[in-house]
C-alpha cells in the first residue's frame, strides 16, 4: 500500500525524531529547560540537577539557564532573596502504541489516535543556614525598628518613594530539591471557535498524572492546577487555524518569478472524507495528509 | 523506520507538469552588431505534450516532450555606411533665387539590407528523458580529487561543511532536434484546416471536416514516429542511449549533474538560528535517500544521536 493511496502529499515524524531533536535542543539551548537565580551561572554543580550541555555551547560561553529574580523574603524589612531553580531534565513524546515509556496506571494504555508526553522536572529551592540567619538578623531587626518609628512619626506618607533596593541573596550552599515525574495524554481535534467560523486544528488533553508527589491533596491540587493551566492558557494557543495550513504554490511561484495563471494550494486532506484523521497519531508516528488543489 | 517521511504521489507530478506545460513560456530576444553586420534573434517556445511516469524501477520517465515554437525569429542584417549626395546651393544675383540641389541619401537605414526568416512552422523538438534522484553525501573534509573535473562547469562553488547533495542520475535522453513527424503533421493540419476555414466559412461540416484532418494529421504524425518509438523503447530496454548525439548528451549531462546536485541540505541542519549571542541549534542529518517506484517518490531523513 501507497503511502499516498488517500492524498497528494504525505509526511511523517516518528517519535523517535522528536526525541532525538529534544534531546539535541536540551543540549544545545540549555537556558529553555533551565531557570534560575544569577548565582547559578557561576555554580552551576549547586543545581538540582548537572545541566548536560553540548561541549559548543561551554566553548562559546552560552549560558546554561535563564536568569530569573530570586523568591523574596516575604515581611522581611529589607529585600532578601533565596536562590532557586526550575530545571526541566526529561522531555518524551510517545505517539500510538505507546512504547516509549510506561504510562502511571492511573492513565491506563495509551488510546488508539492519541499522544503521551512525559517530563521530568526538579524545583530547588535555597534553605539559609541558621547560621546566616543569626548573622543577618540584627540588621533586619535595626531596619525594622527603623521603619517602625518612621510610621509613628508619621513621616512615612511623606516620604518620597525610596529607590527599589537590590535583594540581598542568602548565599548557598545547597539546594533543596524536588523532582518530579508528570505525563499528559492528549489528541488532536478538528472544531469551529465561536466567531470564526473555520475549522481549527486543537490539540486536546485526556489526562494528567503527577508522579508520587505526596501527601495526596498536594499532588491533587498540584494536578488540577496543571491541567488547568493546560486546557485553558497553553493548549488553546496552540490552536491552529486551517487557512494557516493552506501554503499558496502559486504565491511562492510568482516570487519566483514564474507567473501562473491558476491558484494552486497544499491543503490538508479532509477529514473524514478522505481519511479518518488527519494529522493521525498511529504507528509510533505523527502523519499528515496533504491535497495539492488547482483552482482555474 | 526512518524519522522523517515524505511522498509524493505519481499523480501529483504529472498534474504538476500539466501545471508547468500550461504555464511555463519562454521568451528572449536580442540583437548585436559585428561591424557592418547585425544578427538578432527573437523566440518564443512552449512545451506541450508528454507524458511523466513514476517507475518500479527507481526511475522518472519523461517521454516526448515537445517544445513548441511560436516565434523562432533569427535576422541577418548589413549596416552599409550611409552615402549622400547633393544638397548644396548656387547663390544667383539678385533677384534671381539661389539654385539649391535635392540632397539624395541611400544605405540610411539600420541595417539597411536584412533578412528575417520565422522559422517556428518548419521546427520542432521532442525530448524523451529517463532519470533517477540520487542522494549523496558531501563530506568537506575530504579533499577534491585531483584534478577536479568539475571544477569548470560547477555552477556553486563546493561548500565549507558537510551537506547532503540531490542529484538527477539521467540514465537515457533522446533527443530529436527536429521532430518530423511533428513538422510535417503540423503542416498539413494548418495547410488543410486554413484551405477548409476559407472555403466553408462556418457550421458542423466545417468541424467535422477540421476533425478529419486532426485525424489524419494524427496518423500521420504516428507513422513518422514509429522509428523514433522503437529507437525510445530500446533505449528504455537497454538503459542506454542510442545514436551519437543522444549518447553524447546522456554523457554530457550525467556528468553535469554528478557536478551539480538540484538541491542542498546542510549538515548538521540549522534548526534555531543564533539569537541573543547564543549559538545556533543544528541537527545531525542521517541516511538522507529518495526512492522512486510505480506509486510515488519517498525521501526519507533520519536524525543523528
Amino acid at each position: 500500500m501507497a503511502l499516498t493511496d488517500r492524498c497528494d502529499i504525505f509526511g511523517s515524524v516518528h517519535e523517535k525524531g522528536i526525541n532525538r531533536i529534544v534531546r539535541h535542543l536540551m543540549r544545545q539551548r540549555p537556558s529553555l529547560f533551565n531557570y534560575g537565580t544569577a548565582f547559578f551561572l557561576r555554580n552551576p554543580n549547586l543545581l538540582c540537577e548537572r545541566i548536560q550541555a553540548a561541549p559548543e555551547v561551554l566553548q562559546a560561553h552560552d549560558p546554561l539557564l535563564s536568569v530569573q529574580d530570586p523568591v523574596p523574603i516575604l515581611g522581611a524589612a529589607i529585600p532578601l532573596g533565596l536562590n532557586w531553580c526550575l530545571q526541566f531534565t526529561d522531555l518524551q513524546i510517545d505517539f500510538h502504541p505507546g512504547n516509549v515509556f510506561h504510562l502511571p496506571n492511573e492513565l491506563g494504555n495509551l488510546p488508539a489516535q492519541r499522544l503521551a508526553l512525559r517530563m521530568r522536572g526538579c524545583f530547588g529551592l535555597d534553605c539559609p543556614s541558621e547560621e546566616f540567619i543569626r548573622e543577618i538578623l540584627p540588621q533586619v531587626e535595626a531596619e525594622e525598628v527603623a521603619q517602625r518609628g518612621k510610621e509613628v512619626f508619621g513621616t512615612k506618607e511623606r516620604q518620597p518613594a525610596a529607590p527599589e533596593r537590590e535583594p540581598i541573596v542568602l548565599p548557598t550552599r545547597k539546594l533543596q530539591c524536588l523532582c518530579v515525574e508528570l505525563f499528559a495524554v492528549l489528541h488532536f481535534e478538528w472544531g469551529t471557535i465561536p466567531g470564526n467560523p473555520q475549522q481549527w486544528l486543537k490539540l486536546r488533553l485526556d489526562g494528567l498524572e503527577i508522579v508520587d508527589l505526596g501527601p495526596a491533596p498536594l499532588e491533587e491540587m498540584a494536578e488540577c492546577y496543571i491541567r488547568a493551566v493546560l486546557k485553558l492558557g497553553i493548549l488553546p494557543r496552540l490552536s491552529v487555524p486551517i487557512e494557516a495550513m493552506v501554503l499558496n504554490i502559486t504565491e511562492l511561484m510568482r516570487k519566483q518569478g514564474l507567473a501562473i495563471g491558476e491558484t494552486i494550494t497544499l491543503q490538508p486532506t479532509p477529514v473524514p472524507a478522505g481519511v479518518p484523521n488527519n494529522p493521525a497519531v498511529e504507528d509510533d508516528r505523527l502523519k499528515a495528509f496533504i491535497n495539492l488543489v488547482v483552482e482555474v | 523506520m526512518a524519522h522523517f517521511t515524505l511522498a509524493v504521489s505519481e499523480g501529483t507530478f504529472r498534474r504538476s507538469f500539466d501545471l508547468l506545460k500550461r504555464n511555463l513560456r519562454f521568451s528572449k530576444s536580442d540583437q548585436a552588431s559585428f561591424g557592418i553586420f547585425v544578427a538578432g534573434y527573437d523566440v518564443r517556445a512552449h512545451l506541450e505534450g508528454g507524458t511523466l511516469d513514476l517507475r518500479a524501477d527507481n526511475t522518472i520517465s519523461v517521454r516526448e516532450l515537445d517544445i513548441r515554437w511560436d516565434r523562432l525569429r533569427f535576422t541577418l542584417g548589413i549596416n552599409i555606411p550611409e552615402i549622400c549626395v547633393g544638397g548644396g546651393c548656387i547663390n544667383m544675383p539678385w533677384p534671381i533665387p539661389d539654385i539649391c540641389l535635392p540632397r539624395v541619401c541611400v544605405f540610411s537605414g539600420n541595417p539597411d539590407i536584412s533578412i528575417s526568416p520565422d522559422l517556428a512552422a518548419f521546427v520542432a523538438q521532442e525530448v524523451s528523458f529517463t532519470g533517477r534522484v540520487v542522494a549523496r553525501y558531501f563530506d568537506a573534509s575530504v579533499p577534491p580529487p585531483l584534478p577536479d573535473l568539475c571544477a569548470p562547469i560547477r555552477i556553486e562553488p563546493l561548500p565549507d561543511h558537510n551537506q547532503w547533495h540531490i542529484h538527477i542520475d539521467p540514465q537515457t535522453i533522446d533527443v530529436d532536434l527536429f521532430d518530423f513527424p511533428d513538422i510535417v503533421g503540423n503542416l498539413i493540419e494548418n495547410t488543410l484546416s486554413n484551405a477548409v476555414r476559407a472555403i466553408i466559412p462556418g457550421g458542423f461540416v466545417r468541424d467535422i471536416i477540421l476533425a478529419i484532418i486532426g485525424g489524419i494529421a494524427d496518423f500521420i504524425r504516428f507513422l513518422l514516429d514509429i522509428p523514433d518509438e522503437i529507437d525510445e523503447w530500446l533505449s528504455d530496454l537497454f538503459n542506454v542511449s542510442f545514436g551519437l548525439l543522444d549518447f553524447i548528451g546522456t554523457l554530457v549531462l550525467d556528468f553535469f549533474s554528478t557536478c551539480n546536485p538540484i538541491y542542498r541540505i546542510d549538515d548538521p541542519f540549522e534548526l534555531l538560528p543564533a539569537s541573543n549571542g547564543l549559538i545556533p541549534v543544528r541537527i545531525p542529518l542521517r541516511n538522507l535517500s529518495v526512492r522512486v517506484n510505480d506509486a510515488e517518490m519517498v525521501a526519507e531523513v533520519d536524525i543523528g544521536g
